[in-house]
């Protein structure tokens, strides 16, 4: 009976208190949560520990949410904050490097002044998707995708695997618009640039 | 010779949003026509599609069931 309850109705009795209500907000939401964990993480390990905390805070902090947002988009936003937390413990951060610049160093940006390219960069046109998603290429989308630093995977993760708009994404890593966007921009790069001796045959 | 009003620097710069929108705004039409004489930016535009697809159909991980019961037994409730 429970399961038959609008997010909105779940949500007020969770807040009440009601422990069947946040049992069922779990249930819901469970696996998006672990899914954007695990894509920002690409480790189980952290992608659990960091899929408990995100729960433990939606349980004392659920009184918080007024509403106002979609609850995804809070509930997003309290996997960053618990995932922020993870990392400031652990010191990952050390380990990232900067993609701030050069800009995109393009493999095809250079050209004469009349704006034409005189360099050439492989097209993956003619690699069908389906033959490429072998275990070599993942390992390496994998790697690519570590390497690139956290604060601009986890812009690549909401805007372009979970789907949500720039102002969103905005709202939950406390951006600007024009910031998410250049984030996504070189997060994109990167990978695509990584990616680009085993795509280009 | 053709005239490029925007180059493929700014090009590259516009594609994020170019991939994001279904907009016609005269910037979008720019870029669109722009990638109609550019093999190089529609090569850059067609892989960096296919990353995200590529990561897009990763598959679904599962919660593993241990780290449910942990979260349950931390927060004292019945699962």
């Amino acid at each position: 009976m429970i399961a038959q309850l609008s997010e909105q109705e779940i949500i007020k009795r969770a807040q009440n208190g009601d422990e069947r209500a946040f049992t069922e907000i779990v249930k819901r939401y469970e696996r998006l949560v672990y899914s954007f964990a695990f894509k920002v993480c690409r480790d189980s390990d952290k992608a659990s520990e960091t899929w408990q905390d995100t729960f433990v805070n939606v349980y004392r902090k659920l009184h918080q949410f007024d509403g106002r947002s979609k609850f995804t988009t809070w509930l997003y936003s309290v996997v960053v904050n618990s995932c922020r937390m993870k990392r400031r413990q652990r010191k990952l951060d050390q380990a990232s490097i900067s993609i701030d610049s050069p800009e995109l160093s393009h493999d095809h940006a250079g050209g004469d002044n009349e704006g034409h390219t005189v360099q050439t960069i492989p097209s993956w046109k003619d690699t069908p998707l389906d033959d490429v998603m072998d275990k070599e290429l993942r390992m390496l989308l994998d790697s690519a995708i570590q390497k690139l630093p956290y604060d601009y995977r986890v812009v690549f993760v909401l805007r372009d695997v979970e789907g949500l708009s720039a102002e969103e994404t905005g709202k939950i890593l406390k951006l600007s618009v024009p910031a998410v966007k250049s984030r996504l921009r070189r997060a994109r790069v990167f990978l695509r640039e990584r990616l680009n001796p085993y795509m280009a045959i | 010779m053709k005239k490029h009003t925007m180059r493929c620097p700014e090009i590259l710069d516009h594609i994020c949003e170019e991939l994001d929108t279904k907009i016609s705004s005269a910037k979008c039409r720019e870029i669109k026509r722009h990638l109609s004489q550019c093999p190089n930016c529609t090569a850059y535009l067609d892989s960096l599609k296919k990353t995200i697809r590529l990561y897009k159909t990763y598959p679904d991980k599962k919660v593993p069931q241990k780290t449910r019961e942990q979260l349950f037994a931390v927060l004292k409730l019945k699962a």
